[in-house]
């Protein structure tokens, strides 16, 4: 049996009384697209946050590529090979959209402790990034800084990010939210765009987009998993319906 | 061929008017000022790299000008060591001091990283202050002789100007290059988005603990200058007081630019220098400065006049592109 890229194991955490996330166990294979579906308030981005290491778990276990990050830093956890995009989107506004990919990009190099070399001479580096805004069709505002560009543009810009590291585990927290028609469809090109070697994570509320996207879909509800199977199997559940209509 | 730029033209001023000031100033006594400001900017110049670099607002930053001065006088003068092993000695035990200092100051961020590092400083002051049998107390500690490097008499007020300069230009160039590199774009990068930091795989705390030792270890140069200047140091030097008016000149002057901190640093020790001689409560027009520069310029003096500057010349590019008749023809209706 292959290595799962994430294995969660009985994985809680209490935001003092509050369960935030009670005892989820997954187990998501290598080139896999898991969706993760559920009301506001179900656990969603606490159990992303919980895999990608910004918050410790009261309880349980987190496997990435076999590795125990348990109790690993956020910062460890994406050297192993996992890159992630938030719901509320934090770039570096004040610099250029070329600057942000560059940073991301010498976050997983031994350059980041250089505290002697020009970054503005490792033309290799400006290179990629110009190459990786290209893939999400940014090279054209790759100059302007990110505080001049929209909503959608700096969504694509924080996937760039992400899709610059090389990830083999990528997390996608709402990646479509607040995006217009054309936006949706230049994001969800990009995520088709996604190697199939690469096991993608993704909370979105779009059902459309997201059922066609996914292979997987685990529902959530109250911090727990409700229901978890393929497309056929939790569109035709009734808790799904129960979950998302209350009856 | 291009005419040279703006910036490059005012920096070539700016550098030649502080290697002429011993000729431009008549007296002794404006060169020493002079050198007071040079020894204020390079410690307003590594605080800055905490303050406006890694957004960590430190209020101890006196702790290593005192402890380096202290240690290069106690060596020298009480110990006897020479001057080279002294200073070699005062810098690194000051920055291992910083590092000690940065691994318990860094456990908290904001307000917390503040306050422990107002109390580091503070008790330092009351080891200094107390333990008078070692730092000569409430009376401070004497007795050292400016050394002779390379044979220049740094007892000449003006030699001693551009030994301290030569130490600015190398703090300014190291600390320029930090900025530009990796490691300082990515301590930019913890000030403005920490979390997102993390997830790009950056160990947020190691770039701030690494940048508050190189901070340390330029406060520990300014120390051992202000030991040969004064050839004194009391308790006074490791205060609050100290720390408080270092933070005044990098937020005065322009926190996140190399500039602003030493603008900062030359208006603070002229004020305290020279305007005290002639107002007995100069620290009320301080006050007064500072309450005007954060009224319109909250950004700092650097950043706001350059902000006035660039406006005032795009103005008359502007009221001239209005006055211009249009290009385009109205259609013929």
């Amino acid at each position: 049996m292959t290595t799962p890229v994430l294995e969660v194991t009985g994985l809680s955490r209490f935001f003092g009384g509050l369960p935030a996330v009670r005892d989820v166990s997954m187990r998501i294979p290598a080139g896999e697209r898991r969706l993760l579906l559920g009301p506001n308030g179900a656990g969603k981005t606490t159990f992303f946050n919980l895999v990608a290491g910004d918050f410790q778990p009261s309880q349980g276990e987190i496997r990435i590529f076999g590795h125990n990050v348990t109790r690993k830093s956020a910062n460890q956890r994406t050297h192993l090979g996992m890159a992630r995009t938030h719901q509320i989107i934090t770039l570096l506004s004040k610099n250029t959209l070329l600057h942000n990919v560059v940073i991301s990009l010498v976050g997983l190099r031994q350059i980041r402790f250089n505290p002697w070399s020009d970054l503005r001479r490792q033309t290799q580096l400006w290179d990629q990034a110009r190459a990786t805004l290209a893939l999400v069709g940014l090279e054209d505002l790759a100059d302007r800084s990110v505080a001049e560009t929209s909503y959608g543009e700096r969504r694509r810009l924080e996937i760039a990010m992400a899709l610059a590291q090389k990830p083999k585990l990528l997390l996608l927290d709402e990646p479509l939210a607040g995006l217009s028609a054309d936006e949706r469809q230049d994001v969800q090109r990009l995520l088709q765009s996604v190697p199939r070697d690469v096991t993608v994570v993704m909370i979105e509320h779009d059902m459309d987009v997201a059922l066609a996207f996914a292979d997987v879909i685990t529902v959530m509800q109250h911090g727990q998993v409700v229901v978890e199977g393929s497309r056929a199997d939790v569109v035709a559940d009734p808790r799904t319906r129960e979950v998302y209509l209350g009856h | 061929m291009r005419a040279p730029s703006f910036n490059l033209l005012s920096s070539l001023t700016a550098i030649a008017a502080l290697l002429a000031l011993p000729w431009l100033v008549t007296s002794d006594y404006y060169v020493n000022i002079a050198s007071q400001v040079v020894i204020a900017a390079i410690l307003a110049l590594s605080l800055n790299l905490l303050i406006g670099f890694g957004g960590m607002i430190s209020l101890g930053h006196a702790a290593y000008l005192g402890v380096a001065a202290y240690l290069s006088i106690y060596l020298t003068a009480h110990a006897g060591f020479g001057h080279l092993a002294g200073a070699l000695i005062a810098i690194g035990a000051t920055t291992g001091l910083a590092m000690l200092f940065g691994y318990l100051a860094l456990r908290a961020s904001g307000l917390g990283f503040l306050m422990i590092t107002l109390a580091l400083g503070q008790i330092l002051w009351g080891v200094a202050y107390r333990w008078a049998s070692l730092t000569g107390g409430d009376n401070g500690l004497g007795g050292l002789k400016r050394p002779h490097p390379f044979g220049f008499n740094l007892m000449d007020p003006a030699v001693f100007y551009y030994f301290a300069l030569a130490f600015l230009g190398i703090a300014l160039w190291c600390i320029a290059r930090f900025v530009q590199s990796a490691l300082g774009q990515s301590l930019q990068g913890t000030r403005d988005q920490p979390r997102r930091m993390r997830a790009l795989g950056y160990n947020v705390w190691l770039i701030q603990w690494l940048s508050f030792v190189f901070a340390g270890f330029w406060g520990a140069v300014a120390g051992l200058l202000y030991a040969y200047y004064h050839q004194f140091v009391s308790p006074q030097t490791l205060h609050l007081t100290t720390s408080a008016e270092t933070l005044l000149m990098v937020i005065a002057g322009g926190s996140g630019t190399l500039l602003g901190p030493m603008v900062g640093a030359a208006l603070v020790v002229i004020l305290k220098n020279v305007v005290s001689a002639y107002i007995t409560r100069w620290l009320i027009l301080l006050g007064v400065i500072f309450v005007v520069i954060v009224l319109f310029m909250p950004e700092g003096l650097v950043p706001g006049i350059t902000r006035w500057v660039r406006s005032l010349s795009s103005r008359p590019r502007a009221d001239k592109a209005a006055d211009t008749p249009s290009v385009v023809k109205e259609p013929a209706q």
